[in-house]
């Protein structure tokens, strides 16, 4: 199962912490939406002998956990969205787009290069059946963010409640894709897979829907490595083992 | 008043949880328990919270780490397991908080899940970003004085 954290300078803890703490947690691995959390060197492109430790492989070795490269779009139109995810794409093992508001809800799961839309529900943004059918044919995984219900109280977290409920209605019905998370952005904020699924079983969820969605982050990481590596030419076609570099 | 029949006393769960917090962070454990029963109330509403009695039966914590033993009604683990993931902050103070393992006696809880409290913290002065800062260490674990709070890093981050 994967968590998908917010990593230094974006939260409160680097990369390397939130992999100590999912390894002993159980995680098999943790997604860092933070672009700049794994980008190595400033932008002049020096290394700097200081700074958090950038390198996934390496993090990932350390701690004994998969480390995936992801990014997160936070803009404010489809527009300017659509040309973060075609520059990021080649880079990123995972996309995903911050929806919450409706054009970009709608333009994320219209979009097959997006992996997640996630916290559809964050601002005023609304889901319906249109998008989750949209979703479905493009394979874009709706986020379920636990965050609200593990860290609010009162109507913020009834809000969030209602709105997950109203989500997980829509998106079962069509049976769109979907990813689960937390949105940790500390150690601290960081929760256990069986805390997380009983929590959402105490919101009315299906527990193995939960773990299937916690496993969601990990597919969507294994298939667009492969999909990113040099032997990939396009579904069902590979370079085969009589092809030699030219 | 006469104790109860063996078939009639409630039969219990108990819960090894462990915590984590900012260095500066003061837990206490009244604090501690007050926030596990309005977790639970707020979660499973007055019923749920009267079916699982989220009681703190021993309770530690010191330098940003501790743990305690939660006493729950057995066939209420679960509810119990995510009233306490819901508890995210004590005081003000931001909490992280996880459940080691369940047993059915205090005594397989205690030698099972608890004890193995990390080092003690020490004070050390770091190359952390651009500056030098100064961070406490407690195992593998850097939480790095910053501008605005702590940051936390990892022993990797540091070498």
């Amino acid at each position: 199962m994967y968590e998908a954290v917010h990593a230094h300078p974006d939260g409160d803890a680097t990369v390397a912490r939130h992999a100590m703490t999912a390894a002993r947690y159980g995680y098999d691995g943790v997604v860092v939406r933070t672009r700049t959390a794994l980008e190595s060197g400033d932008r002049n492109g020096e290394a700097n002998a200081t700074a958090p430790a950038t390198d996934p492989v390496a993090i990932g070795d350390e701690y004994g956990i998969d480390v995936v490269d992801a990014v997160e779009v936070d803009v404010d139109g489809p527009t300017a969205a659509s040309g973060a995810v075609g520059n990021r794409r080649p880079d990123h093992a995972v996309v995903c787009v911050v929806g919450g508001d409706d054009r970009l809800n709608r333009y994320a799961v219209e979009e097959p290069r997006v992996d997640v839309l996630a916290r559809p529900n964050a601002g005023g943004g609304g889901f319906n059946h249109v998008l989750a059918k949209a979703a479905r044919d493009n394979g874009v995984h709706v986020e379920f963010d636990l965050g609200p219900v593990l860290r609010e109280a009162g109507g913020h977290r009834v809000r969030a409640l209602a709105d997950l409920r109203k989500l997980r209605e829509i998106v079962t019905y069509y049976d769109a894709p979907h990813v689960v998370s937390a949105n940790p952005a500390s150690h601290l904020e960081l929760r256990a897979p069986r805390e997380l699924v009983a929590v959402a079983a105490e919101a009315g969820f299906d527990p193995e829907w939960v773990r299937e969605g916690l496993r969601a982050w990990g597919d969507i990481a294994v298939r667009n490595r492969e999909r990113l590596s040099g032997d990939f030419i396009e579904p069902g076609v590979r370079r085969g083992r009589y092809e030699t570099e030219r | 008043m006469k104790h109860l029949p063996k078939h009639l006393r409630p039969r219990w769960r108990y819960l090894a949880v462990g915590i984590e917090a900012w260095p500066d962070a003061v837990v206490g454990r009244r604090a501690f328990q007050r926030a596990l029963w309005y977790g639970a109330g707020n979660l499973l509403g007055d019923t749920g919270s009267a079916d699982a009695v989220l009681k703190l039966l021993s309770f530690s914590f010191s330098g940003g780490a501790g743990e305690a033993v939660v006493r729950v009604r057995r066939g209420h683990v679960g509810e119990a397991r995510a009233a306490i993931a819901c508890v995210s902050e004590v005081d003000g103070h931001p909490v992280g908080i996880r459940v080691r393992g369940t047993s059915g006696t205090v005594r397989a809880c205690e030698e099972r899940y608890m004890g193995r409290a990390a080092a003690s913290s020490t004070q050390r002065d770091v190359a952390f970003g651009d500056a030098e800062r100064s961070a406490v260490v407690r195992g593998d674990a850097y939480d790095v004085r910053a501008e605005s709070g702590y940051v936390g890093a990892a022993a990797f981050d540091i070498e």
